[in-house]
């Protein structure tokens, strides 16, 4: 196999197979750019955001250091929930423990002053499964599974920089395109710098 | 010749897109690393530095909102353009974000002695580039803002249009569709048992 068609096969086989992930974060990049949109179109159904799943007398004592996710992954237990969540203090009256799948998702909200745990389940919208999908990666589960796709995030990254090699290097073989494509190349580029200085 | 407007298009849209894409994929490793970064930078988020600090001699409104307020003081020191504020011209303070993509700035006004204290972010490229990705939206007052806000638009097109285009031109490629079928269904089923397992 020559270099050439090395180049070209990398190119379209790693284009195929993450041709899932690469569609899925283009289109759901579309609902996080025009939010408000999917935000108006589903306030038109009435239906509530959040729907309380229970609200009961509750205590733990939460750390004092930066680490929440212990208090927080018992809260999770306690509540009979399983799988990837964040959590995060608001500010010190409240400690919110965000559960969540591809599908669903729940918030608990512990009450410290009041001794108190709030969950409530998300509705179920479309967009919301998109900006989901978009929005998962890192490797702080501590699954398996969730290092497996936040592994495949990586692998999306690489890919989209092995793209550019390679296209350039595609591009720059087709001598009839060259003119073309570096006034594309240097126009993008200057463009997006003067972004950087005006914006 | 609609072969050729096909893969023309595919390459010409990638050449000049290709900043934005550099800039996505190098932005979303910072994000899925954010640990690691973060230990890296000492584990705090970007501080913010004196820069100079100095007597405001404009006049604002009696009855001026936060925004109006800090429109106002970013066009008296030439750094107009996006922000986010805090607090209200007549209370304490009001403190103002200018979100500069590559030097943010944090300006806080104290009215009760009409000191302005201006202070920028240190540099760190993890955040620099995350602050890239997250830019979006036609939610702010700014034209500029909206042309970025498009060019992120056409990124999204773009990434449609390759994927399309891609197995268009894969198709035409006779030789490559028995092991580009086996990719595309193994990235697939991949992608469809995540769906349902994590």
């Amino acid at each position: 196999m020559t270099f050439n068609l090395l180049v070209r096969r990398t190119h379209i086989y790693l284009a195929l197979f993450l041709l899932p992930w690469f569609l899925m974060y283009g289109v759901s990049s579309l609902v996080f750019s025009h939010s408000s949109y999917f935000n108006e179109r589903y306030k038109k159904d009435n239906l509530p955001q959040w729907t309380v799943r229970f609200d009961r007398p509750y205590h733990i004592d939460i750390p004092a250091d930066d680490d929440l996710r212990p208090a927080g992954a018992k809260i999770l237990e306690e509540a009979g929930l399983k799988g990837a969540f964040g959590v995060y203090r608001p500010n010190a009256e409240k400690l919110n423990v965000y559960w969540f799948n591809f599908w669903d998702a729940t918030q608990l909200t512990y009450f410290v002053k009041e001794n108190r745990l709030l969950a409530e389940d998300r509705r179920f919208r479309w967009d919301h499964i998109l900006t989901g999908m978009h929005a998962r990666g890192g490797f702080v589960q501590g699954s398996f599974l969730d290092d497996a796709w936040g592994v495949l995030v990586d692998i999306v990254c690489l890919a989209m920089l092995v793209w550019i090699a390679t296209g350039i290097y595609m591009w720059w073989q087709l001598r009839q395109t060259r003119l073309w494509g570096s006034l594309a190349l240097a126009g993008g580029c200057a463009l997006f710098v003067a972004f950087l200085g005006m914006l | 010749m609609f072969s050729k407007i096909i893969r023309r298009s595919h390459m010409y849209l990638a050449l000049f897109l290709m900043p934005w894409v550099l800039m996505y994929a190098l932005s979303t490793m910072a994000m899925n690393h954010r640990e690691f970064f973060r230990k890296v930078y000492g584990g705090k988020p970007a501080q913010f530095e004196k820069e100079r600090e100095q007597t405001y001699t404009g006049l604002l409104a009696a009855n001026a909102t936060p925004s109006q307020a800090a429109v106002q003081i970013l066009r008296d020191l030439n750094q107009d353009g996006t922000f986010s504020v805090q607090g209200r011209p007549d209370g304490e303070r009001l403190t103002i974000f200018r979100q500069d993509p590559v030097i943010p700035r944090r300006i806080t006004y104290t009215p009760k002695d009409g000191r302005l204290v201006i202070e920028r972010q240190i540099f760190q490229a993890p955040a620099f580039l995350e602050r890239m990705h997250r830019r979006r939206g036609f939610q702010h007052d700014y034209l500029l803002e909206d042309t970025w806000a498009s060019t992120v638009d056409l990124v999204i097109i773009a990434m449609v249009f390759w994927g399309l285009s891609g197995l268009w031109m894969w198709w035409e490629l006779r030789a490559t569709r028995g092991w580009g079928l086996v990719c595309l269904l193994t990235g697939a089923t991949l992608f469809g048992v995540f769906l349902f397992v994590i």
